[in-house]
């Protein structure tokens, strides 16, 4: 019972980061579907980087500083260049998955994975920090979207512009910061992907996990509270089938269909949940 | 001609010249990886055949794209539909004497009924087209594997793999075109992608459902003031891109392996969006534009061999940049023009 909390927890750690990063740039009105960029940048980054300085904390810092990198390039086309959000999307998660194993060939001439780090991860401090980083982010993103002015602008971006610019608030900054914003929790998440829940990177190792917080977050109907618990619980189920594939069952369930599980649940629940107006609305621009 | 989209040609161009001086990064010479990219489709009958099944695959997946685009809806959901009608396809072809009537007909029909899954929860949960398709995707590749690897395992081969069809279903064996092209995945399916191309030109432009899933898009209350219904646009349109995705399915198990293997499809499904917004949506622009991106990729997966330091993976890097380069040449293109406007008015 217990490891099935404490795994719940440890695999919520990534997806949790990139649930509140999505839902800063989903809020503003402006669809996120490259979290899956943003989490492999910052795993590569992180497992990279930390390899080399033998220091994680180097490996937050750059994988932070390269996510924050690449989501200018969404913004500079989205924003700037008004090309489609979803579209531009597509094309950045396409992208890094195509240079990531180009850069890891040629770095470590492997076909995708970084060698593995020598992190002594069974200290305890080495044990609570991603805890302690995750928890402050958090704190640091609900303080952001409930408590701030700025938070407040996020969501008048998203229901109705207008109002911003009446007080002479530009939406398009506001927009911008959010998907910076975004870019730098959702990298955070892809560092402890690596760096703790794995001791280095391989090829693809997000595995959907940007698409879960996604969902999660358009699943809690964009309000961050509710898209953490949406994403404990998506955890628990995958805690969950870790927990019965060890099992010894007499009867077989198929190893397929309880890895779909939280794509099957999460279109279960659609089908009861009637998309509400605190949707943002989504702009074109 | 005032049809040829110069904004695209232009993104193509550019998008090539970026990817070409990336190469530099990995010292790589840009001129050797632009004749790798440009010269590997016509090295021999076979790659050429090749690249014409990379056509045939690329056209189809991108009317499955560019339809429903037209009616303001995000179709991402064709890389699961084309696995799991590629599946359906090789499991129904399994039966003895078997005929082609009923293989097409179920794997179209499957790659339909998929696509409303997609649609009604569209238009009577009112859920995000995307999020819908991006779970399905996860489904449709699970049960894929899920039914070949436990029920129709290849008992002669080591990989992962559906047994071949039945006898009676391996006519595309003696196809002409593959034949000529000394046995290369291609097949007459290429005719149908054509055909298909022209017809949804024809449906788009000539029919009034064309011009009531083009008004939908452009102005969905407007359109539904004026009587169109929005249901019945969203099932049309996912329909018609179930029906494109399934023809991706027959084209892979019936014109080219006569099996499913899994992990056949390089990302078929994904690799239909560049088509379709290269070709700007036009349908017969997407026969010349999946033709561009078919020599890509083929000239792509090559760089494993010819490049030190480039992997096949590139394919994906040239893909992402020329959807971006074209993004942002649509917009200097209708900035240039607004220029002009003000320097005339």
């Amino acid at each position: 019972m217990i490891d099935i909390i404490l795994s719940t927890l440890r695999l919520s750690l990534p997806v949790l980061l990139a649930a509140s990063g999505g839902y800063f740039t989903e809020k503003t009105g402006i669809a996120q579907i490259s979290l899956e960029a943003y989490l492999l940048t910052g795993a590569f980054t992180a497992a990279t980087v930390s390899y080399f300085s033998h220091s994680v904390v180097w490996g937050y810092v750059i994988a932070i500083v390269l996510g924050v990198l690449v989501s200018q390039l969404f913004s500079l086309l989205v924003l700037k260049l008004k090309a489609n959000a979803i579209v531009v999307g597509t094309a950045l998660n396409l992208l890094v998955m195509g240079v990531i194993p180009i850069i890891s060939k040629n770095i470590f001439d492997s076909t995708g994975s970084t060698p593995s780090l020598n992190i002594d991860n069974a200290g305890i401090m080495a044990q609570i920090y991603p805890y302690v980083l995750t928890a402050a982010l958090l704190g640091l993103s609900y303080f952001l979207a409930e408590r701030s002015r700025w938070g407040l602008e996020i969501k008048f971006a998203g229901q109705n512009s207008d109002v911003l610019q009446s007080v002479g608030v530009n939406p398009t900054k506001v927009r911008w910061m959010a998907i910076t914003f975004s870019a730098a929790m959702t990298s955070v998440g892809g560092a402890i992907l690596s760096t703790y829940l794995a001791s280095s990177y391989s090829p693809m190792m997000s595995a959907g996990r940007g698409f879960i917080a996604l969902a999660a977050v358009i699943f809690a109907g964009w309000r961050l509270g509710r898209a953490w618990l949406v994403v404990v619980f998506f955890a628990l189920t995958e805690a969950l089938q870790i927990y019965i594939q060890s099992l010894q069952l007499s009867f077989k369930i198929p190893n397929e269909l309880i890895q779909s599980m939280p794509y099957l649940i999460t279109l279960l629940v659609l089908v009861f949940y009637k998309n509400k107006s605190s949707a943002p609305r989504f702009v074109e621009y | 001609m005032k049809n040829i989209n110069f904004a695209a040609i232009l993104g193509l161009i550019v998008g090539l010249m970026i990817c070409s001086v990336m190469v530099l990064f990995f010292n790589e010479s840009p001129i050797h990886f632009l004749k790798v990219l440009g010269g590997s489709f016509y090295q021999s009958k076979f790659d050429m055949g090749l690249t014409l099944y990379y056509v045939t695959v690329l056209i189809f997946s991108g009317l499955a794209f560019s339809i429903p685009f037209k009616a303001g809806l995000f179709n991402l959901g064709t890389e699961g539909q084309i696995l799991l009608t590629a599946m359906i396809a090789a499991v129904v072809g399994q039966s003895i004497n078997v005929n082609y009537f009923t293989v097409v007909t179920l794997t179209l029909l499957i790659g339909v009924i998929s696509s409303w899954i997609v649609a009604a929860f569209k238009a009577y949960r009112n859920s995000h087209e995307v999020v819908v398709a991006i779970m399905l995707n996860f489904i449709f590749a699970a049960l894929a594997s899920y039914v070949v690897l436990n029920f129709y395992q290849n008992p002669q081969s080591q990989n992962p793999e559906s047994a071949l069809v039945s006898e009676s279903i391996q006519g595309f064996l003696k196809d002409p075109l593959k034949v000529y092209f000394d046995g290369a995945p291609v097949s007459s399916f290429l005719m149908i992608a054509v055909i298909c191309s022209l017809l949804v030109w024809i449906l788009e432009n000539k029919t009034k459902w064309g011009l009531e899933i083009k008004a939908y898009g452009e102005n969905p209350s407007a359109a539904e003031r004026a009587g169109i219904s929005s249901r019945k646009i969203i099932f049309l349109v996912l329909s018609l891109a179930g029906v494109f995705s399934a023809f991706v399915g027959l084209t892979e198990v019936l014109g080219n392996t006569l099996q499913y293997k899994i992990g056949f499809s390089a990302a078929y499904g994904f690799l239909g969006i560049v088509v379709a917004l290269l070709a700007q949506g036009h349908p017969i622009g997407i026969i010349f534009s999946s033709f561009v991106i078919a020599v890509l990729h083929k000239g792509a997966s090559d760089l494993d061999l010819e490049t030190m330091h480039l992997t096949r993976d590139y394919s994906k890097v040239i893909q992402a940049v020329i959807i971006l380069s074209v993004g942002a040449a649509v917009y200097f293109e209708s900035s240039v023009k607004q220029f002009f406007k003000k320097l005339k008015g």
